[in-house]
Formats: C-alpha cells, sequence, structure tokens
C-alpha cells in the first residue's frame, strides 16, 4: 500500500466513523436515559434513508431530506414511547423485546411499500447537487461526498456535547442518565424526559441514514447491518456516553476500513475481535460508565 | 414415577403416537402431504425453540444469536456428509452436533460475562459474525447461494430419502430431544438453572460456578439447536444463510415468548403458530409484520405467552 492509498483509506475510515458516530450516538443516548437497547435503532436509520429517498424525489433536493427526514424520525419516536415502552416501565429486557417486534414490523413495512418507490430492490440515491465531485488530495481524487461526511460528523459531534455541556435539556438529561428517579422525586416530568430522548435518539438513527444513503445506497438488510455496526461501536466505546460513542467510531470505522483493504477475508473478523477483547480485558469499553461484563 | 409424571408420559405419548401417524390416518385428505410438510417443518422449528428455550426460559439468558447454532449445525451436517460422501445419518448429525457445540463454546465463552440485556447485544453481535464468516466463506458453504444438494440421509440401511420416512425420523428425534428436555428440566440441573434465572448471587454463595452453569447450558441449547439446523438441512436438501442470520434467531425468541418461555410444551406451540403464519396464512398478507405485531402484543399482554395464560386461567 502506497502512503496515497493509506491516506485515502484513512480518509475513508474517517468518514464511515463520523457515520458510526452519528448512529451509535442516538443508540447511547437512549439507553444511557432509559436503560434500553432500541434494536429498531437499525430499522429507524433505514426508514429514515427510504424516506429520503422520496423527500428527494418530491422535492428534488437532498437538504430537504437531510431536514424532513430525521424530524420524521423523532416524530415515529415521539409515538412509539408513550405508546409502548412506557407501559412496561421498569421492565427492561421487555421493552428491548418490543423494539424487536418494531424492526420487524418497519422492515416488512418497507418491503411492501413498492408503491412508494420502496420495496425489496436496491434503490439509490443521488450524491447532493455540489458534493458529486472529487477534489484532489495528495495526488489523487477524493470524493468530496466523503469530506463532507467527516465534517458533518464532526460538527454534530461538537453541536451534542454542547447541547449537553451547556443546555437546560442537557443538564436533565445528564440528571436523567445519572439518577431517573431521584429527578423525578424533584419534580422533573421524567415521562416526557424519555420520550424527548427516545425521539431525539430515533431522529439521529434517521439523520444517520440520510448521511449514508448517497454512499451505501438502500437496499433491504441495510438494517440489520446499521444495527450489528452500531452495537459494536457502543460496546467498543462504552454505552450510555457521548465520549464513548466518539471513541468507539474513531476505533471501528478506520479499523473496518483498514480491514477490509488488507485483509478482505477476515475484515469482520476483526472488528468482533476488537470487541472480544474489550470485552475480556476492559468490560466497561473505552470510555464507558456501565459494565457489560463481569 | 409418580402418578402425576404417568398421566403426563402416557399424553406425550398418545399425542406422538397421532403425530408419528399422520401421513397414514390423513391419506385421503386432499391436502395430506402439504400438511405432513409443515408438521415435518414445525417439529424441525420446535426443536430449535425448545433448545432456546433452555437458555431463555430456564437459565434466564436471552440469547438473540441462536441461529448461529441452527445454522452451523445444518452447514456442518452437509459440508461433512459431502466431503465424506457419505449419507450416515450417525456421520452428518455427529458433525452437527459437535460443529454446533463447539461453536456455542466459543460464543458461550465470551457471551457469558455478560447478563440481561447486554448478554442479548453480545448474542447478536457475536452470532453476526458467524453469518458473515458463512457468507464470506464461499469454498465451503456456497456464500450467497447457499449450499444445494443435501443428501437426505441413511441409518443401518434405512433410507429417510422419500418424505413419509423423512418424517418419521424427525418425529422420532423430536420426541428424543422432548424426552432429554423434560428429564433435564426436574433434574437438579435443571433447578440449578431456575436458580441462576432466579438469583445468581444466591446461587453463587451457595457454592455453585454459575458461569460453568451458564456455558454448559450454552453449548448443550447450541448442540440441541445444531440437531434442528440437521433435519432443517435434510428437509430442504439446502442449508442457505438465511439458517444462520438474524432473522432465524428472532424467529427462535418469537416461538419461545408467544408459546411460554420456561414450559416445556411452549416452544412447541409457538413453533406452530409462527409457521402456521408464515407458511399457512394467505401468502399476500405481510407475515413478518404479522408476526412483529403479535410478538409485541404478546409481550405487552401475555409475557407468559400461550401455555402461561393457559395455566392461569385453569387454575383461576
Amino acid at each position: 500500500m502506497t502512503l496515497e492509498d493509506a491516506l485515502q483509506q484513512a480518509l475513508n475510515g474517517l468518514s464511515f466513523g463520523a457515520l458510526l458516530f452519528i448512529l451509535a450516538a442516538g443508540l447511547s443516548l437512549i439507553f444511557g436515559m432509559m436503560d434500553v437497547v432500541n434494536l429498531a435503532h437499525g430499522a429507524f436509520y433505514m426508514l429514515g434513508a427510504y424516506v429520503a429517498l422520496s423527500v428527494t424525489r418530491a422535492t428534488g433536493s437532498f437538504w430537504a431530506a437531510l431536514v424532513v427526514a430525521p424530524l420524521a424520525l423523532a416524530a415515529l419516536g415521539l409515538l412509539v414511547e408513550p405508546l409502548l415502552l412506557r407501559r412496561l416501565r421498569g421492565r427492561h429486557l421487555d421493552q428491548v423485546l418490543i423494539t424487536i417486534g418494531l424492526s420487524l414490523v418497519i422492515a416488512d413495512f418497507i418491503r411492501l411499500r413498492d408503491d412508494w418507490g420502496w420495496g425489496a430492490t436496491v434503490r439509490s440515491l443521488p450524491f447532493p447537487a455540489g458534493l458529486d465531485r472529487s477534489v484532489a488530495i495528495a495526488g489523487s481524487d477524493y470524493p468530496t461526498y466523503r469530506l463532507f461526511v467527516i465534517a458533518f460528523g464532526a460538527g454534530l459531534a461538537l453541536l451534542l456535547y454542547v447541547l449537553h455541556r451547556r443546555t437546560r435539556i442537557g443538564a436533565l438529561v445528564r440528571a436523567g442518565v445519572g439518577d431517573a428517579e431521584m429527578l423525578s422525586a424533584l419534580g422533573v416530568d421524567t415521562d416526557r424526559l424519555f420520550t424527548v430522548t427516545f425521539a431525539i435518539g430515533a431522529g439521529l438513527a434517521g439523520l444517520a441514514g440520510v448521511v449514508a444513503a448517497p454512499v451505501f445506497g438502500l437496499q433491504p438488510g441495510m438494517d440489520v447491518d446499521a444495527l450489528i455496526y452500531s452495537l459494536i461501536v457502543v460496546v467498543v466505546g462504552g454505552l450510555g456516553s457521548l465520549s464513548g460513542a466518539v471513541a468507539g467510531s474513531a476505533v471501528v470505522g478506520p479499523a473496518d476500513t483498514f480491514g477490509k483493504v488488507l485483509v478482505p477475508q477476515f475484515a469482520l473478523a476483526l472488528i468482533f475481535a476488537i470487541m472480544a477483547l474489550v470485552l475480556l480485558f476492559r468490560p466497561t469499553g473505552l470510555l464507558g460508565r456501565v459494565r457489560i461484563g463481569r | 414415577m409418580s402418578r402425576s409424571t404417568r398421566i403426563r408420559a402416557a399424553i406425550v405419548l398418545a399425542v406422538w403416537v397421532a403425530l408419528a401417524t399422520f401421513p397414514e390416518w390423513s391419506v385421503a385428505w386432499e391436502s395430506s402431504r402439504f400438511a405432513a410438510g409443515i408438521i415435518r417443518q414445525i417439529l424441525i422449528f420446535a426443536i430449535f425453540a425448545s433448545s432456546l428455550n433452555l437458555l431463555v426460559g430456564y437459565a434466564g439468558l436471552p440469547s438473540l444469536g441462536h441461529a448461529a447454532f441452527f445454522g452451523g449445525g445444518a452447514y456442518a451436517a452437509a459440508i461433512v456428509a459431502q466431503r465424506l460422501g457419505t449419507d450416515e445419518l450417525l456421520v452428518s448429525l455427529g458433525a452437527a452436533v459437535a460443529g454446533a457445540a463447539l461453536l456455542a463454546l466459543v460464543v458461550g465463552y465470551l457471551a457469558v460475562r455478560a447478563v440481561g440485556i447486554f448478554f442479548l447485544m453480545l448474542t447478536l453481535a457475536l452470532a453476526q459474525m458467524v453469518f458473515a464468516i458463512a457468507f464470506q466463506a464461499t469454498d465451503l458453504t456456497g456464500g450467497s447461494n447457499g449450499f444445494s444438494g443435501v443428501h437426505r440421509p441413511v441409518l443401518l440401511g434405512i433410507d429417510f430419502n422419500a418424505a413419509n420416512d423423512l418424517y418419521l425420523l424427525v418425529c422420532a428425534v423430536a420426541l428424543l430431544v422432548a424426552l432429554l428436555l423434560w428429564r433435564l428440566a426436574t433434574s437438579s440441573y435443571g433447578r440449578a438453572l431456575v436458580g441462576v434465572r432466579e438469583n445468581e448471587r444466591r446461587m453463587r454463595a451457595l457454592g455453585y460456578d454459575t458461569r460453568t452453569l451458564k456455558l454448559s447450558a450454552f453449548v448443550l441449547a447450541g448442540a440441541l439447536a445444531g440437531v434442528a439446523g440437521a433435519l432443517s438441512a435434510y428437509e430442504f436438501r439446502f442449508v442457505s444463510p438465511n439458517d444462520v442470520a438474524l432473522g432465524t434467531s428472532v424467529a427462535g425468541f418469537v416461538m419461545v415468548l408467544i408459546g411460554g418461555a420456561g414450559t416445556l410444551v411452549g416452544p412447541i406451540v409457538g413453533a406452530a403458530v409462527v409457521l402456521s403464519i408464515e407458511r399457512v396464512l394467505p401468502s399476500q398478507l405481510p407475515a413478518q409484520m404479522v408476526l412483529g405485531i403479535v410478538f409485541i402484543a404478546f409481550v405487552v399482554f401475555a409475557r407468559q405467552g400461550l401455555v402461561g395464560a393457559v395455566r392461569r386461567a385453569v387454575r383461576a
């Protein structure tokens, strides 16, 4: 591998990592607050991508989709949390099981909507105008859209950090993650807080779906892929914290990308090996606060 | 044997004989062959779901990666039979059990460190790795095309190629597995697993090595799932990556929960319900969506499953 190739792959790894961050941030946020691993997260990601496909077709603008799809998924989250999850408050495993059922329903719904241009065939979303070119970096061409993904992921991480540390809702989230029961005793409406958290998490999954769609396309099975990758990221980085999602995606994104180039047969084995090592030697994940293993 | 055990044994035997002779007494029906095919598949998945129930229902280990051992067993049976050029049942079934148990040992070694939701996450992710291997090792497994041309087995010169003969084989294996699980559930080992589910710390305090206990249950459940996988390979003469995929793990979990986790009959009932939705309902109905909605309804309103609900109704 030449130096130019290495640089290209490093950029690919960074852009994949940025995407994984958007995906894992939502999963981690919901877990941190509600102790629920949302297994419909991949289905939300997939639905976000398909909503983006429809919005782009209708308006001709990717940027409209980038706004509408996450909002649509957040709205779905606003419905799902009070209708389904709230009934089972305290029964964390059952809440997780409900999200499995939900993911079956969403994936089948997408498969059946041939009439909306969704369905079971592979679809693609074109790169947005202005980001469909390549720029010369270190002697070779690099697609601008991937650079945009890196910048977008970094910007989002910064935004989430500021929201988390400097705003009232961020303070409420931090308090809720620490001790939701105490927060409730202090007079905060935790039901509403949980609903909003779940909606933000679902919106982030939808956002990841939109951003990923031009790169990876839209097809059945993308929900499972997204779910598995986001689970690996949160296990490696640590569940329930923003910095954990950053650390996990910064490790898994480049590791997966370089693995696919250097040892194509064992690329998946590589990231699973990283996960296994983290589990054995650092059961909380790199920066987590929750012990996953013992 | 106590009186209630004898009554139960008599009921099990009567139901089994009725099932095993189904192709004979239903022969006049128009759809007898189709129904017998469905029953074969229900029994195969009942074995799969029952093995998962050992983890979910008894040991309290919610595994969402059980398809790894079902598919792993199916691939092991198909590949070993083909490479050795033999149709001997004991060879391919033995390969399935050994392969699935070994796989379960590796996955379980990592997964039993975690509890509850984390156990579920880990089994899901690790099983997905098995899926990825099955998908990528094209030379061995046929990759995305699957492994076709699996032969139906022979045992001591008896050929199980014809549908009715395969039917008897599946019935016999299902009975053996059911009896094994029944024996296990009432043994001190089964009680110890329930103890781990109810209060793992107390079991440790009582001197049980709970991690080894959980790992042994995981390996045993994996081996039994491998048996189901081998039967599935004979049934369809085909093994596909789908057999290892998340969808199959989810299907097993749904069967256990709908039927009733922690009961011996529950997973069998669950397998019948799920396969009826998937194979018998009119094909224009969205099966996965129906399944998802039914599953959610059971989690919210009848977490104890069909068998649990009936028991509760009988007691009340």
